[in-house]
């Protein structure tokens, strides 16, 4: 489905990512996972086409995606959500329609109202401005946002950050449903999304450390000490 | 008497002093700068009536529609040749300033060429000239004339922006380009058609100007961008209908000193953007966001 090979980039001068290796194959789960500044967030951008591909492969279903631009990447399947998410200036139903621009206006509806059903919570707050919902909500309606555009592969920054060990859990909960029916990389530092983990890549000083299945990554005791503080 | 005269002219300057002021908000919003030649490009707007009707015999209302397409093209095409500068450079904000304040001095500069340094004004048998009666006033027929053209301008303007897919689009690029990119939106296109569409309000402003203001010279440029700037700060940057109800509460406040304190009133654009930023510097629709 993606497939990465040495990618180097950065930002400005200054490199972050080095010679990185990642793939993920079709409706599988892949949480990468890395402490603060590892790169993670870069390696979502540089896929998605935010940050430049300095030099390596970068493969989408096998073609080549590096020199496209970011509504060419979208276009093409790839769908994105930012730590950020949404639009906090716009109503809930309105972040949910950029999810359909490229629709009919019928489809989208349907589309909203089938993401309505699953997230009732919305539905009462369609009206409500973005920026004025819990944390939580935002995630939600970052998360209908991209199952309405419905993506080949759908990129997650950080669906944790600024969240509650509450509604972390509901995040991950909503996520779970989601297992089997799209490709999710889930950029996190958060172990608790390994629960709902196919496969897990590691980032370390902007290079892949470990890639491998859950089962692989929680039996390497040198990681269970990085990340679960076992010793 | 007085004071009633100061609440209606105040609301049918007001409407035009809205006008005025939303394209640079407009602009604002399309690329987070503050086009110092704005000013420069209500007088064009001016120069296009005037040239239109001592040339054609083309009507000020006419003029008005005529303006838009040319003025939102060339927006357009400005935006297309700046924005990509503005991306690269490392201090976008100082840039533009200065782009946009050489932009104003070439404006004037060439507009002293070709049309002169005296004002221009129209006849005002260039529109309809009955004065407005009400509540025993009489109220200049360019008041009114310029209130009503603004209306529905404004008011297809808001329907644009918040009716539309394109004006949703809008929305979220003056919210987040980035997430607007990634979200499937052409942001540089959806970005540019905006810079044009405050230009075009802009120049639509222009026309009505000549009127409103006594006439159109080439130095005008900077006193009216200091106003829209008022204006739009009072209203709340990027908040197109904040700058729509600051305009009307400016032109009462504007009237209100002309008729109790005329040598004052040119002060009330400064005392209204220190007001603002002293009490409440988000401005009157600014929005504070929660946090988690």
């Amino acid at each position: 489905m993606l497939e990465i090979k040495q990618m180097t980039s950065g930002y400005g001068p200054m490199q972050v990512l080095w010679d990185l290796d990642l793939k993920v194959n079709p409706n599988e789960v892949q949480v990468v996972l890395g402490a603060n500044g590892a790169g993670k967030s870069t390696l979502l951008k540089v896929i998605v086409g935010i940050l430049p591909l300095w030099s390596g492969l970068l493969e989408l279903e096998g073609h080549d995606i590096a020199h496209m631009s970011v509504t060419a990447r979208v276009k093409r399947g790839i769908g994105y959500m930012s730590e950020k998410g949404i639009f906090p200036e716009l109503t809930v139903e309105e972040n949910l329609r950029l999810g359909g621009l490229s629709k009919q206006k019928s489809e989208t509806r349907e589309q909203i109202d089938s993401v309505y059903q699953r997230f009732p919570e919305l539905k009462e707050r369609r009206g409500y401005v973005a920026g004025g919902l819990s944390g939580g909500q935002r995630k939600l309606v970052g998360i209908g946002r991209s199952l309405i555009s419905q993506p080949k592969i759908l990129l997650m920054d950080e669906p944790s950050s600024g969240l509650s060990p509450r509604y972390v859990s509901e995040v991950i909960e909503r996520l779970a449903e989601l297992r089997g029916q799209m490709t999710l990389v889930i950029a996190e530092q958060n172990i608790s999304f390994l629960k709902i983990a196919d496969t897990v890549s590691v980032i370390e000083g902007g290079r892949t450390r470990f890639e491998g299945t859950v089962a692989d990554f929680t039996n390497d005791d040198n990681l269970k000490t990085a990340f679960f503080g076992i010793e | 008497m007085l004071f009633e005269y100061a609440i209606v002219g105040g609301i049918l300057l007001g409407i035009f002093y809205a006008l005025l002021s939303v394209g640079l908000n407009v602009v604002f919003g399309a690329q987070k700068i503050i086009n110092l030649a704005h000013g420069d490009i209500i007088m064009l707007g001016g120069y296009a009536a005037w040239e239109l009707y001592q040339t054609y015999n083309i009507s000020p209302i006419i003029s008005t529609v005529i303006v838009v397409p040319i003025t939102v093209v060339l927006g357009y095409l400005l935006n297309r040749v700046i924005a990509p500068r503005l991306a690269k450079s490392s201090d976008p904000e100082m840039l533009s300033l200065i782009l946009f304040f050489g932009l104003s001095e070439v404006i004037e500069a060439l507009s002293s060429l070709v049309f002169g340094n005296a004002e221009r004004s129209l006849p005002v048998t260039s529109i309809p000239t009955a004065p407005l009666k009400l509540f025993g006033q009489a109220y200049p027929a360019d008041w009114w004339v310029s209130a009503l053209v603004a209306i529905p301008l404004l008011a297809i303007f808001l329907l644009f922006l918040y009716r539309s897919s394109v004006g949703l689009q809008v929305r979220a690029v003056i919210s987040d380009s980035v997430e607007a990119a990634v979200a499937g939106i052409n942001a540089r296109r959806i970005s540019g058609l905006y810079f044009g569409i405050g230009f075009a309000l802009a120049a639509c402003a222009g026309v009505w100007g000549v009127f409103i203001f006594g006439g159109v010279s080439p130095t005008e440029g900077p006193a009216i961008t200091v106003t829209a700037f008022a204006i739009i700060v009072f209203g709340s940057l990027g908040n197109p209908i904040g700058t729509l109800v600051a305009g009307i509460i400016f032109g009462i406040f504007y009237q209100l000193a002309q008729v109790y304190v005329p040598s004052w009133s040119n002060l009330v654009p400064y005392v209204l953007v220190i007001a603002t930023m002293l009490t409440r510097p988000q401005g009157l629709f600014g929005r504070k966001q929660r946090i988690a």
